[in-house]
């Protein structure tokens, strides 16, 4: 321990006489699709510090999601808050809530972070307020959206991509093969791939999923959540068009390049993974309706730990706005798939021409029109995993039943908010 | 005899060894006991976060976390886990060391074989494994295709997902205790082996009466190490199944891992903390007794 700082003082010190007074910080990132992101942010980060001489910023490669969450909490709560985190959207909700961010407002300085914000595509705004302001920028956002192998649906005698449910289920029977030599369908049933999925298919149910106002209340025993469980669960044991048991997001797309599954749901930030990897005619389509169309949003956003210095916050908000640029947001949707949350990055000839040529990397822009927020609660990992244990029983055991599953979900889901509830909506003064 | 020299020489004695000790003390007090001690005080609050100071609530989190399904499924996981891992894989390492205890250049192949395993990280192993058991496309179903089984969701079906993870922790773990074994056997004396051999014991009875108790000492530490190991590792779980399919690989660290990390219960967490670490030493405890009684020390 006394040997590494010591030795990681003695790189700091080096690195700061040959770079004259840089503020230094440090930018935690995951990257939940492919290693390839992670090179690529890496890069981008060097491209920021060659910039300018003012800041010098530490990419920090973190992994998954949750566990970018965890580990900016555990260097937060050790008296090291990393100055900027790219962060699961719907976790700044409690993040805020539990008082470890700082609004934006404390770093914009003199930018009008209001004008800023509707440059921002309608539906990711709302995972990025808390409490009426903003905690974090958006910077790679996703949405749930169908594949399908175009060479399949030919043999198939299948014209277009499913608008519902019901041409949906009906599609996937004519693609499947039986006993499993050929999956009509398959999607991601692994944690938090999960929740989002079972989200998407309540909301295009007409659903709301949880209470967006308001972070204590979720809504997992209602009619149009019930359905999408049921609906989930009815692809692999009633129709049996895809593999029963949990199955995870490599599985899926390994399961489509190799032509063994001919629909798949993944997020639109796998799209330059299913690009380079498909080798067959592919295409992407919105996410069938059943009362509507609508998906959550997913990805992440930018956000700022509390605890840091006015000079490092000032160095933080110079790399968000660097990042969050419409040139660089759009590069980095380029190279990604994420749509670039910023619309005005649309706008520029770089991408105008890219489009054209990808004209699949404008479905999920298109799907943005029908998206609403990401699930964001009180203690939201916990309040996701009640449905997502439930989603993965109902998709393992054929004599569970939806209904029961939701109550279960529901009953568990109160237990983690109730003391939030308690405290709010439950309290009387 | 009651001279002054003499005295300050007893003294002098007496003092030396607590003086030696005094270093190893300090260190295990400040890295070991004074944590513990925190952790348990800390499961008697109602701590949410690190930095949270909490407020004393006795034994509730013990009582809370006995009643919920949660802990205790990855209590009930965790011992199947102990014991599908333990037993095959310290009898698997007893058996290679068995098989390859005379020196040659095929044993010598074999035997670093079947160490390798020990050497790749748990979480490549994890990593290998998930695509390994992938069902369809994995090598596991690749081969069991050829036998005419049809494809297995591995690490998808509640059912399978934990003995898969059993049979990688296996795989890892045997070549380990192998070489312990492999020691051990370099132990067992010749002569006895010899003597037994002139009695007319044939090769079970020379393996039951003679060389399973000189190897006494050994099977009780790989036991022990192999239960720790049963409790301590989670890469795997994180890497593979992230406790599920539906809790169905949710192992205590794992479980204690989520409450402190991801649900903001450090108080559940730190009661589940110290039942593991009370389970753990009252196991060791026990294999060690009840193995060392079987036990011949060489004197």
């Amino acid at each position: 321990m006394f040997f590494r700082s010591a030795v990681g003082a003695l790189c700091a010190g080096l690195i700061a006489s040959s770079a004259v007074a840089a503020e230094r910080i440090e930018f935690m990132f995951p990257a939940p699709v492919q290693g390839k992101l992670s090179r690529e942010m890496q890069k981008l980060v060097k491209e920021f510090n060659a910039s300018q001489s003012d800041v010098e910023v530490v990419g920090v490669f973190t992994g998954s999601y949750d566990e970018t969450k965890v580990k900016s909490q555990a260097a937060a709560e050790a008296g090291k808050p990393p100055a900027v985190v790219l962060m699961s959207a719907n976790f700044a909700t409690e993040l805020a809530m539990n008082d470890l961010i700082v609004p934006m407002e404390q770093l914009a300085g003199d930018t009008d972070l209001g004008a800023m914000m509707e440059e921002f595509w309608p539906a990711v705004r709302p995972n990025a307020h808390f409490a009426g302001k903003v905690y974090s920028i958006p910077f790679q956002n996703s949405t749930p959206i169908l594949y399908y192998n175009k060479e399949h649906f030919k043999e198939a005698g299948i014209e277009m991509a499913p608008e519902t449910w019901a041409e949906w289920v009906d599609a996937a029977k004519k693609l499947a093969k039986p006993d499993g030599e050929r999956w009509g369908i398959m999607m991601p049933s692994n944690y938090d791939y999960n929740g989002w999925l079972v989200q998407a298919l309540t909301m295009a149910n007409g659903g709301q999923f949880y209470n967006p106002v308001y972070p204590g209340e979720i809504y997992y025993d209602h009619a149009s959540t019930q359905g999408a469980l049921k609906f989930w669960r009815d692809f692999a044991h009633q129709h049996k068009v895809m593999p029963t048991g949990v199955t995870d997001s490599k599985q899926v797309s390994t399961a489509f390049f190799s032509g063994k599954a001919s629909m798949i749901v993944l997020s639109t930030g796998a799209l330059s993974f299913v690009r380079e990897n498909a080798k067959f005619d592919y295409d992407v389509a919105f996410m069938p309706r059943n009362i509507r169309n609508s998906v959550p949003i997913g990805g992440a956003s930018l956000v700022s730990f509390k605890g840091t210095s006015d000079a490092q916050k000032k160095a933080a908000w110079s790399f968000i706005s660097w990042l969050t640029s419409a040139e660089k947001i759009g590069h980095w949707s380029r190279f990604t798939g994420y749509f670039a949350p910023r619309q005005t990055a649309y706008d520029l000839p770089e991408m105008k021409k890219f489009v054209a040529e990808n004209p699949d990397a404008l479905r999920a822009v298109e799907q943005l029109a029908y998206a609403g927020p990401w699930i964001a609660t009180y203690n939201t990992v916990a309040v996701r995993k009640a449905v997502e244990d439930e989603m993965q029983a109902l998709l393992s055991d054929p004599e569970l039943t939806y209904r029961t599953a939701a109550a279960r979900a529901q009953e568990n889901a109160d237990k983690v908010l109730a003391p939030y509830a308690e405290q709010t909506a439950l309290s009387l003064q | 005899m009651d001279t002054p020299s003499a005295t300050k020489t007893f003294r002098k004695i007496r003092l030396q060894p607590y003086l030696l000790l005094l270093p190893a003390f300090l260190c295990l007090t400040t890295f070991t006991y004074w944590p513990m001690l925190q952790v348990f005080l800390a499961s008697l609050t109602n701590k949410k976060r690190v930095g949270d100071d909490g407020s004393f609530v006795g034994a509730e989190n013990y009582l809370t976390i006995f009643t919920e399904a949660d802990f205790l499924g990855a209590l009930w996981n965790n011992a199947f886990y102990a014991a599908g891992t333990v037993i095959p894989s310290v009898l698997l390492g007893f058996l290679f060391a068995l098989a390859l205890r005379e020196t040659t250049n095929l044993s010598a192949i074999l035997r670093s074989a079947l160490f390798f395993p020990t050497l790749v990280p748990l979480v490549g192993a994890a990593a290998i494994f998930i695509f390994v058991f992938m069902p369809d496309i994995g090598l596991l179903d690749y081969y069991l295709a050829k036998l005419g089984l049809s494809a297995t969701n591995w690490l998808g079906n509640p059912d399978l997902a934990l003995v898969s993870l059993m049979a990688l922790t296996t795989w890892k773990n045997a070549g380990y205790y192998m070489l312990f074994f492999l020691a051990g056997l370099q132990g067992v004396p010749q002569d006895a082996e010899e003597a037994a051999k002139i009695e007319g014991a044939n090769w079970l009875q020379r393996l039951y009466f003679v060389i399973v108790p000189m190897l006494g000492p050994t099977f009780a530490f790989v036991v022990v190490i192999a239960l720790i190991s049963a409790v301590s590792q989670v890469d795997h779980v994180i890497v593979m199944t992230e406790g599920g399919p539906n809790n169905a690989t949710n192992l205590l660290l794992y479980y204690i891992y989520q409450q402190a990390h991801e649900f903001y219960d450090l108080g559940k967490a730190t009661a589940a903390t110290v039942v593991t670490l009370a389970a753990l030493l009252t196991l060791s405890f026990l294999s060690l007794r009840t193995m060392e009684r079987k036990v011949h020390y060489e004197t």
